[in-house]
C-alpha cells in the first residue's frame, strides 16, 4: 500500500479504514447484544439473577405439647439436625449424593427415593434426605460442606416421647407424610417431608397440635449456603393439649404389664375421663418420630404380637365371666330372678344333648345371685340366661355400650358383638339356637368385647346405671395459655335401675373381692374397699393350639362412692383372679393409698 | 540518553488521560468484584495499585529508549520472553490445572502476557521494509514471521493458556496483513485457517477446553460446568437492566455464581452494577483508547513506529472485543483478561509498557 501523507502527518492507508470500520462494527455487535440481554430481556435476567440468589425456607412449627393431668409434660419438641438437598444448587449431582452416602449411613437408593417423591416441585424447593442426624454426622457434613454443595442441615423440632413406649398406643406417633396422604384432600395444605399425627392422639388431634408454619426469605450463595435471612414470618406452634390421663398409674399399669400381651384402660366413671390406657407390646413412639429405617417399621410392622394394634380399643376376646354381670342386672331389672332365687349347681349343667360345665367341678350346691357373682357360678347363669333368652341379653348390652364403639377419642376403635336372634338371621341365615344362649350367658361363643367396652360395664354399675363416653383429652390450650377448648363429659347410658338391682349386682361385686370365697379376694386391700368381677375367657388358639385362656377382670373402687372404674385384659393369662385382678388391685393402691402417702410427705415437707 | 525536554511537549495526553480513566474504572470496580473475597479487597487493590507504580517506571525507561532502537534490539527482548515461556513450562506454579506464573523473588509474573508487545516489536523489526517500499508479503516471505508468531503461541497454549496463544496469533496475522500480503498468500492463509481448527481440536486441545467450546455452541450441555458459567455471566449482565444494580450491590458476582468475576469475567461485574449505560461508557473509553492508537500509527514518523502503534492497538481492541463477548455468550470461555479493567499485575504492567511504546513513538514523530 502506498503511504502518502495528507493533512500535515496523518498517513492515509486503507488499512487503517478497514481497521476502523472493524472496530466499528464489533462496537455495534456488543451494543445490540446488550441491548438484547440487558433491556429486552432485562427483566427476565434479574428474575433469574433473584432466583439464584433467594431460597424460601419453610421454619417448622413445634408442635403441640402434651401434658398429663397434673400439667407433667407427656410429649413436647426437641431440637434435630435434618439434612436437605436444593436441587438447584447441586453442582454435580454424583458428587454431591456419593459424598452424602460415604459420610452418613444412608444409601443412594433411600435418597434417589426420596428425591423421586419430590418430582413435582420446584428445583429450589429443598428435599428431606434424613431426619435427626447425629452431632458425629453433623460435623463431618459441616467439615465436607465444600464438596457438597445442595446440602443443608436445618435444625427443625422434632417430636419427643418422653415416656417412649409407656404411652405408645395412647398419645400414638408422628411420622413423615406418605405420598398417598399427600394425595388426600384432607393433607391439602401439607408437603412432602412435613410431619403429621399417624396414630393416636397425634392422629385424632392433629389439627390442633399442628401448628402453622413460618417461612424464611434468606440469600444464599453459589453452594446454596445461606448468607442472611432477607425476611422471616414467625412459625405459629401448636396448641397444647391437657389428657385426663395420670402418669403414675399409666406408669404402674406399663409395670405390671410388662413382658405380657394385653390391655387395661382405667376411667373415672363420673365423668369417663381416661385416667390410663395401656396396651401391650407395645412399640417406640421416638423410633417413628426420627424417621423411622425400614429395618425398624418391618421389624414392628411383621411383629407376630402385633405391637402396632391397640389392644383396649381394637382388640377383641370373649368377655367370659364378668359378662355375667349383663345377666344379672337384666334378670334383676325384670324381676325373673331376686335376692332368694337359687340354682342348684352340681358341676353341670345337661342341656340339648351335652352338658355345660361349671368351673367348679364339685358345684356350689344351691347358689343364689350373690354367691352366683362372688363365685362366679357358671351354672346360676346357664338357668339365668336360658330364661332371659338371649335377645334381652343383647339389650342390655346394648344399653351400656357393649358391643358398639364406645367413642373414645383414638382413631381406629373397633366395636363388638353381642348376638341376637336377629343378628344371627342376618349374618348366617339361620335361627338362633337355644344352646347358644348358655354359652352366651357366661360370656362365651358369639360374644366379643373389648376392654374398653368392658370399663364402660364396670362403670356403668359403679355409677348406678350412667356411664360416659371415655375421653382422654380434657381441654385445648392455646400457646398463650388460652383455654380453646373443654370436653364436657359425654353420656352414653342414662337409666334408671331398680334400687335391688343396683344394691345385689354392687354387693355382688365388692364380695368378689372382699369375701373369703370370692373369685378376687387376693387381690383384696387393707383400706380401700374394691368391687370387681374376674372373667376366663376361652381363647379360640392361633392354628388351633391352645395357648391358654385370656384372663379378665373389671373393678371400680371405692365399692362405695366409686371414683375409678378399670378394665384388664391379660391375653394368655390364665384365670381373671392371678392375672388381671392383681393389676387392676395395683392400680386402685397407688390411687387411694399410695397418694394419701405422697400428700402426708409433702405436708411434711412444708412443715 | 537524555529525553529531549521538547519531546515531553508531544507527549499524547489524550492517550494518557484515556488510559487513566481506564484505570480509575478498573481500580474502582475491582474493589466491588473483590469485596465478597474471604481477604477482602485491600491486599488485591495495593497489588494492582504497587504494578501499576511499577507500570509508571516500566513507561519512563521506555520513554528513555529510542522505539527503532527497542525494535532493533528486539531479537533479545523475543529470546529472553521465549526463555521465560520456556522456563514456565519447567518450572511454572500451577493454578487450577494451568501453569501460567513463573515466581521471580517472590513476585508471581506471568510470562506469557509480557510476550505480546515483544512479538509486536520483533515483528514490526523484521517487517518494517516490506511495508516501506510496499512489497506484499508472499508464500515464502511469511514463514519466516509464521514461525516467530507459532513458537511461543504453541508453547504458551501448552501451558495451557488458549486465550493469551489466540491474541497472539491473531495479533501477529494483523500485522501480517497490515503490512500486506499477496494473492497467493491469502489463499494459503485461508486454507491454513480452514484446516488448522481441525488439527488443533484433535492434537491441540485439552478435554476441558474442548467442552468450553462445546458449552459455547449449546449452553446447556454442559449445565453444571462451563455451561453454567457462561449462563451465569449471562444472568449477571442482562440483570443490570439499564442502570446497572448499583455499585456494590451485584449479586451474581459476590454470591460466587461466578468464578474469576475479578480477572477473566470482570465485565459481569460492570454489566450487572452500572447496566447497559455503564457499559456504553466503558466501551467507548475504550473505543477511544484504540482510535487513538491507530492515530499513533497513522502520525507514526515510520514503518516501524507504524506498525507497533497498529499492533498494539489491535492487541487492545481483541483482547476487549473478545472479553466482553465471552461475558455475554457471544465466545467461548478462554482466558483474555480485560486491558485496565482486569485484576492481575502481568497483564497490567503489558498494558502499561504498551502505552510507554505508543507514546514514545508519539513523541518522536517529528524526529528526522
Amino acid at each position: 500500500m502506498e503511504r502518502f501523507i495528507k493533512d500535515g502527518n496523518t498517513i492515509v492507508d486503507s488499512k487503517y479504514t478497514w481497521t476502523k470500520r472493524i472496530l466499528v462494527l464489533i462496537l455495534i455487535i456488543l451494543l445490540v447484544r446488550l441491548w438484547d440481554l440487558q433491556i429486552m430481556r432485562g427483566s427476565e435476567m434479574k428474575r433469574l439473577s433473584e432466583q439464584n440468589r433467594i431460597r424460601i425456607k419453610k421454619v417448622v412449627a413445634p408442635r403441640g405439647v402434651i401434658y398429663d393431668r397434673k400439667g407433667r409434660i407427656l410429649a413436647d419438641t426437641r431440637p434435630s439436625f435434618n439434612i436437605y438437598i436444593t436441587h438447584e444448587d447441586i453442582k454435580n449431582f454424583d458428587q454431591t449424593i456419593d459424598g452424602l452416602v460415604s459420610l452418613l449411613n444412608i444409601s443412594k437408593e433411600e435418597i434417589m427415593e426420596r428425591l423421586e417423591a419430590a418430582k413435582g416441585l420446584p428445583p429450589s424447593f429443598p428435599v428431606k434426605i434424613k431426619s435427626d442426624i447425629s452431632m458425629d454426622d453433623v460435623a463431618k457434613i459441616e467439615a465436607n460442606r465444600v464438596y457438597l454443595p445442595g446440602v443443608n442441615i436445618q435444625i427443625e423440632p422434632k417430636r419427643f416421647y418422653h415416656y417412649g413406649k409407656m404411652f405408645a398406643h395412647m398419645i400414638g406417633y408422628v411420622s413423615e407424610i406418605s405420598d398417598d396422604e399427600l394425595k388426600k384432600k384432607e393433607y391439602k395444605d401439607y408437603s412432602p417431608g412435613d410431619y403429621i399425627g399417624k396414630y393416636g392422639l397425634e392422629k385424632a388431634y392433629e389439627a390442633y397440635l399442628r401448628g402453622i408454619d413460618g417461612e424464611k426469605r434468606v440469600e444464599v450463595d453459589s453452594r446454596g449456603r445461606e448468607v442472611r435471612t432477607l425476611e422471616q414470618k414467625d412459625p405459629v406452634p401448636g396448641n397444647s393439649i391437657y389428657l385426663n390421663v395420670d402418669l403414675d398409674i399409666q406408669a404402674v399399669i406399663d409395670k405390671a404389664l410388662e413382658n405380657r400381651r394385653g390391655g387395661c384402660i382405667v376411667v373415672d366413671p363420673k365423668t369417663g375421663g381416661v385416667i390410663a390406657l395401656v396396651s401391650r407390646p407395645a412399640f417406640d413412639p421416638n423410633k417413628f418420630a426420627s424417621g423411622i429405617t425400614k429395618q425398624d417399621w418391618q421389624a414392628i410392622a411383621l411383629d407376630k404380637a402385633h405391637p402396632l394394634q391397640n389392644r383396649v380399643i381394637q382388640g377383641r376376646y370373649p368377655p367370659g365371666s364378668t359378662f355375667k354381670i349383663v345377666s344379672a342386672l337384666k334378670g334383676l331389672e325384670l324381676g325373673m330372678i331376686n335376692e332368694r332365687t337359687t340354682f342348684s349347681c352340681r358341676g353341670g349343667f345337661p342341656y340339648g344333648g351335652r352338658v355345660f360345665r361349671c368351673w367348679k367341678k364339685g358345684g356350689h350346691g344351691s347358689v343364689s345371685i350373690h354367691r352366683a357373682i362372688v363365685e362366679s357360678c357358671d351354672v346360676f347363669f346357664y338357668n339365668l340366661g336360658l330364661r332371659l333368652g338371649v335377645d334381652r341379653i343383647h339389650e342390655m348390652s346394648d344399653i351400656i355400650g357393649l358391643g358398639r364403639v364406645t367413642g373414645i377419642d383414638l382413631p381406629g376403635e373397633k366395636d363388638g358383638l353381642v348376638p341376637s336372634t336377629e343378628w344371627k338371621k342376618k349374618t348366617y341365615g339361620q335361627p338362633w339356637f337355644e344352646g347358644e344362649t348358655v354359652s352366651v350367658s357366661i360370656g362365651q361363643g358369639a360374644v366379643w368385647l373389648t376392654p374398653a367396652q368392658l370399663v364402660q360395664l364396670a362403670s356403668f354399675v359403679a355409677n348406678e346405671g350412667i356411664n360416659y363416653k371415655p375421653h382422654i383429652v380434657n381441654r385445648i390450650v392455646s400457646p398463650e395459655g388460652k383455654v380453646l377448648k373443654t370436653f364436657e363429659p359425654v353420656i352414653n347410658a342414662n337409666v334408671k335401675l331398680k334400687k335391688d338391682t343396683i344394691r345385689l349386682v354392687k354387693e355382688g361385686m365388692k364380695g368378689v373381692v372382699n369375701e373369703g370365697s370370692g373369685t378376687a379376694y387376693g387381690s383384696r386391700l387393707e383400706n380401700v374397699s374394691m368391687s370387681g368381677k374376674t372373667g376366663t375367657a376361652q381363647s379360640v388358639g392361633e392354628k388351633g393350639r391352645n395357648l391358654g385362656d385370656h384372663a379378665w377382670f373389671i373393678a371400680y373402687a371405692p365399692s362405695d362412692n366409686p371414683s375409678v372404674a378399670i378394665s384388664v385384659l391379660v391375653e394368655y393369662g390364665g384365670h381373671g383372679s392371678s392375672a388381671a385382678a392383681p393389676v387392676a388391685k395395683m392400680v386402685t393402691d397407688r390411687m387411694f393409698n399410695e397418694k394419701k402417702e405422697i400428700k402426708e410427705a409433702r405436708l411434711n415437707e412444708n412443715r | 540518553m537524555r529525553i529531549d525536554k521538547r519531546r515531553l511537549y508531544h507527549l499524547d495526553w489524550y492517550l494518557i488521560i484515556n488510559g487513566l480513566m481506564l484505570f480509575g474504572v478498573g481500580i474502582f470496580n475491582l474493589i466491588s468484584a473483590t469485596s465478597s473475597f474471604y481477604s477482602g479487597s485491600f491486599n488485591f487493590i495495593i497489588k494492582q495499585l504497587v504494578a501499576f507504580l511499577i507500570g509508571i517506571g516500566l513507561i519512563l525507561i521506555i520513554l528513555h529508549f529510542d522505539y527503532r532502537t527497542i525494535a532493533h534490539q528486539s531479537k533479545w527482548l523475543y529470546l529472553g520472553g521465549l526463555l521465560l515461556v520456556v522456563l514456565v513450562l519447567i518450572i511454572g506454579m500451577a493454578a487450577g490445572g494451568a501453569k501460567r506464573w513463573i515466581n521471580i523473588f517472590g513476585i508471581n509474573i506471568q510470562p506469557s502476557e509480557f510476550m505480546k508487545p515483544i512479538i509486536i516489536i520483533f515483528l514490526a523489526n523484521i517487517l518494517y521494509e516490506r511495508k516501506k517500499y510496499s512489497m506484499k508479503l508472499g508464500v515464502k516471505d511469511i514463514m519466516r514471521p509464521m514461525a516467530a508468531i507459532f513458537i511461543p503461541a504453541l508453547l504458551i497454549i501448552k501451558q495451557p493458556d488458549l486465550g493469551t496463544g489466540i491474541i497472539i496469533v491473531l495479533t501477529g496475522f494483523s500485522i501480517l496483513w497490515f503490512v500486506g500480503l499477496k494473492k497467493s498468500t491469502y489463499a494459503m492463509l485461508f486454507a491454513f485457517g480452514t484446516i488448522s481448527p481441525f488439527i488443533a481440536w484433535m492434537y491441540l486441545m485439552k478435554p476441558y477446553q474442548k467442552m468450553r467450546i462445546l458449552s459455547f455452541i449449546n449452553i446447556d450441555a454442559d449445565p453444571s460446568g462451563f455451561g453454567y458459567h457462561a449462563k451465569q455471566a449471562m444472568i449477571a449482565v442482562g440483570s443490570g437492566r439499564f442502570f446497572g444494580k448499583g455499585y456494590m450491590e451485584g449479586t451474581q458476582h459476590k454470591l460466587q455464581f461466578i468464578p474469576e468475576h475479578h480477572t477473566d469475567f470482570i465485565f459481569t461485574v460492570i454489566g450487572e452494577e452500572w447496566g447497559f449505560f455503564g457499559s456504553i461508557i466503558l466501551f467507548l473509553l475504550f473505543a477511544s483508547f484504540i482510535w487513538r492508537c491507530i492515530r499513533v500509527a497513522q502520525n507514526a514518523h515510520d514503518e516501524i513506529g507504524a506498525i507497533i502503534a497498529f499492533g498494539i492497538g489491535t492487541m487492545i481492541f481483541l483482547q476487549f472485543s473478545i472479553n466482553v463477548m465471552m461475558a455475554i455468550h457471544l465466545a467461548p470461555v478462554v482466558g483474555i483478561p480485560l486491558p485496565f479493567i482486569s485484576y492481575g499485575g502481568s497483564s497490567l504492567l503489558t498494558v502499561l509498557a504498551s502505552i510507554g511504546l505508543l507514546l514514545n513513538i508519539n513523541m518522536r514523530r517529528y524526529m528526522f
